[in-house]
């Protein structure tokens, strides 16, 4: 794994070389490492990002939305099978379950976009640790298969039982969105000096929460309490013997993964006004499994380019005329290609022809 | 409804929930059977053995008769049909040859460079290659429905004492899956290879150290697995529509059949088979037909928590 947030020695270790040699890729990797510079790199990525997306990749503000909205659900999935090794096949439940409880709340409650985000994550959270609690009980495939039944249960209940709150087949079409903080129309258009960049509120308030959760991931993965997700991921036995608690670590790391999952379900409802039955079904689970794993696990932008690929793929290549009809083909072929060759996915590859440039940091 | 026409008695109602309990739960352990052995003798976990369904249904709707395209890319560079029309029957014998051959390949050029890594790549790989088998020939065949004609000789309804009318084409599915699980069965336990193949899932290190190469029955179980769920499409295929997506959506139930019965458990997989399929018809039939897909994962998570190991499954399979 080497594009992993080093751990204090490594850092001490990039710092004392910078010293040293005061090369250009010290200095850069110096200044990676701050948390600081993180947050910042996002900020401007996602503030350049539509304009460099509109202009050069035949893309539009929509769908750049919704990449960071996947991007979101990605990094925090990545927390899961990337930092504590879990593979989830079950995680559309708290997109999708996030979307639904944000739409009905919006619907029935309040329309103020932050409570709205607020209840879908809440929503996740506690669903979480409810599926989290009982699927963590086995590990390996076992947890694969439990995360997946109660994923196809949910899909299943809101399909027809709960139709009456869910409005079954059809998704649920009375979202019920309003402005933000009461004053700003989130899904108008935006002041002066920030429309050079962007034409739509739904993106800025898109891009403030996808520059918070990955700030907050990164924080997480940073401290101690995310040490110990690798620790767990790099061997679970030799953890508990240092007298660690692995399952209460797992239910957390399962439980953060949800949260972000639950903060993106619920950006997905507000952003399209409309909840999809299709988002509580397994192959949306198997959707964030294929842009995580694409795009790189255990980094933390990866996941982040990953959806931004794939749904690149589906909705622009699929527009090419001779490609465009082998558009999910060609993913599930790069996707093969990257697990059986790549398993830190694009990011790592990435990664590793930096280190290769530069004279890297090699462990 | 047919069933309450036919006589209400209770006994009838009972043994028609059965039967159809039987039928739908046949399909599940058809593709369970498959499953429980490959992940049971290989420690293989296998996401595209929905696919390998999917194969089934297609190459057996290609055999049978001749199948129109309205959509796809195939119709789009003018090819009208496809199919060579030799039956049922031929479609019997010939696609499970087709899929066992398929599994043999899968598991020399795909499987076995995973063997040694860990669970969750192998269900990375195997989901991908699930992905483009379905795109394949989503973008091939176009995704529309096509109906899969029941054989001439086993459609209609046929008149059973008690029950009354009966489909003839579900009893036949009952039939064939007895008949290939029972094949498997006794191959498995009654035969030298079987033993072999038992020795290796328990110490496969002692039984390389006794001189006896695992490679190749462990090829061949693979390839068994693979013409089960082979078979399994063309059995099922008549039962509904065939269309790219019916490879993930029996997937899932066939997952749950395995760990509900106990990895590598032939026996388990057709006990849970046959109670999946049991409550699914009785939800149906008694009128809660909305809960009969929640029934059956909800009873499903109930077993997996209180009996990891599965019903018939024994502790040391639980890794």
């Amino acid at each position: 794994m080497s594009d992993e947030p080093r751990d204090a020695t490594a850092t001490a270790a990039a710092d004392a070389d910078a010293e040293v040699t005061g090369g250009l890729g010290d200095r850069w990797a110096s200044f990676r490492d701050r948390e600081i510079s993180t947050v910042l790199l996002t900020v401007v990525g996602v503030a350049v990002f539509p304009f460099l997306f509109n202009n050069f990749l035949d893309g539009y503000t929509q769908l750049a939305t919704l990449m960071l909205i996947y991007g979101i659900f990605a990094v925090g999935f990545d927390i899961l099978l990337g930092y504590t090794g879990l593979l989830s096949f079950g995680h559309a439940v708290f997109f999708g379950g996030a979307a639904y409880a944000a739409g009905i709340f919006s619907a029935s409650v309040s329309s103020s976009p932050l409570l709205v985000l607020l209840a879908g994550t809440v929503f996740a959270v506690l669903l979480a640790w409810i599926v989290g609690f009982l699927s963590l009980r086995r590990g390996g495939i076992y947890f694969a298969i439990l995360t997946l039944t109660f994923g196809q249960m949910s899909f299943y209940l809101a399909a027809s039982p709960l139709a009456f709150l869910t409005n079954g087949e059809n998704g649920f079409t009375s979202v019920d969105i309003g402005s933000l903080l009461g004053v700003i129309d989130i899904h108008g258009g935006v002041p002066f000096p920030l429309s050079m960049l962007v034409d739509n509120m739904l993106y800025v308030f898109v891009a403030v929460m996808t520059v918070l959760s990955v700030a907050m991931a990164n924080r997480i993965l940073h401290s101690p309490y995310g040490t110990v997700f690798r620790a767990i991921r790099e061997n679970e036995r030799r953890a508990e013997f240092v007298g660690l608690d692995v399952w209460r670590y797992k239910l957390m790391a399962f439980i953060i993964s949800a949260a972000f999952a639950g903060i993106a379900g619920s950006l997905f409802a507000i952003e399209g006004n409309y909840v999809p039955l299709q988002s509580l079904y397994w192959t949306e689970s198997g959707r964030i499994v294929i842009m995580t794993v694409l795009g790189g696990v255990g980094s933390l932008f990866g996941p982040l380019f990953g959806a931004g690929l794939y749904l690149y793929i589906e909705n622009i290549v699929s527009g090419f005329p001779t490609l465009g009809p082998f558009w999910h083909l060609i993913l599930g072929i790069v996707f093969v290609v990257a697990v059986v060759l790549f398993p830190n996915g694009i990011w790592g590859g990435i990664d590793y022809v930096r280190n290769m440039v530069v004279g890297g940091d090699e462990e | 409804m047919w069933w309450r026409e036919s006589g209400v008695t209770l006994l009838a109602d009972i043994l028609t929930i059965l039967l159809n309990g039987l039928q739908q739960g046949a399909i599940y352990v058809l593709l369970a059977v498959g499953l429980s052995i490959i992940l049971g003798t290989l420690k293989f976990v296998n996401f595209a053995h929905g696919a390998l369904y999917l194969v089934g249904a297609y190459l057996g709707l290609f055999i049978t008769g001749q199948v129109p395209l309205n959509n796809g890319q195939l119709a789009e560079w003018g090819i009208q049909s496809y199919g060579i029309g030799l039956g049922f029957i031929a479609a019997l014998v010939i696609v499970p040859i087709a899929v066992f051959i398929i599994g043999l390949l899968m598991e020399r050029f795909i499987a076995q460079a995973f063997y040694d890594r860990p669970d969750t790549d192998q269900i990375l790989v195997t989901f991908g290659l699930a992905i483009i088998v379905q795109e394949l020939l989503r973008a091939l065949l176009g995704g529309s429905s096509q109906p899969f004609p029941q054989p001439s000789w086993a459609s209609g309804p046929i008149a059973l004492p008690v029950v009354g009318n009966f489909p003839r084409w579900r009893l036949g599915v009952i039939a064939i899956t007895a008949v290939l699980v029972l094949g498997v069965y006794a191959l498995v336990e009654y035969t030298d290879f079987g033993l072999i193949v038992q020795a290796g899932t328990l110490d496969g290190e002692m039984v390389r150290l006794l001189g006896i190469k695992l490679s190749r029955p462990y090829l061949v179980v693979f390839g068994i697995g693979a013409a089960l769920a082979g078979v399994a499409g063309v059995v099922g295929g008549p039962l509904a529509n065939v269309n790219p997506n019916i490879g993930t959506e029996q997937l899932v139930p066939a997952f749950l059949t395995v760990v509900i019965g106990g990895v590598g458990k032939i026996e388990g997989a057709v006990v849970a088979g046959l109670m999946l399929g049991t409550l699914q018809v009785l939800l149906i039939q008694t009128g809660y037909a909305a809960w009969s897909q929640v029934g059956i994962y909800a009873l499903a998570a109930i077993i997996l928590l209180v009996r990891p190991q599965g019903l018939l499954g024994s502790e040391v399979d639980v890794s």
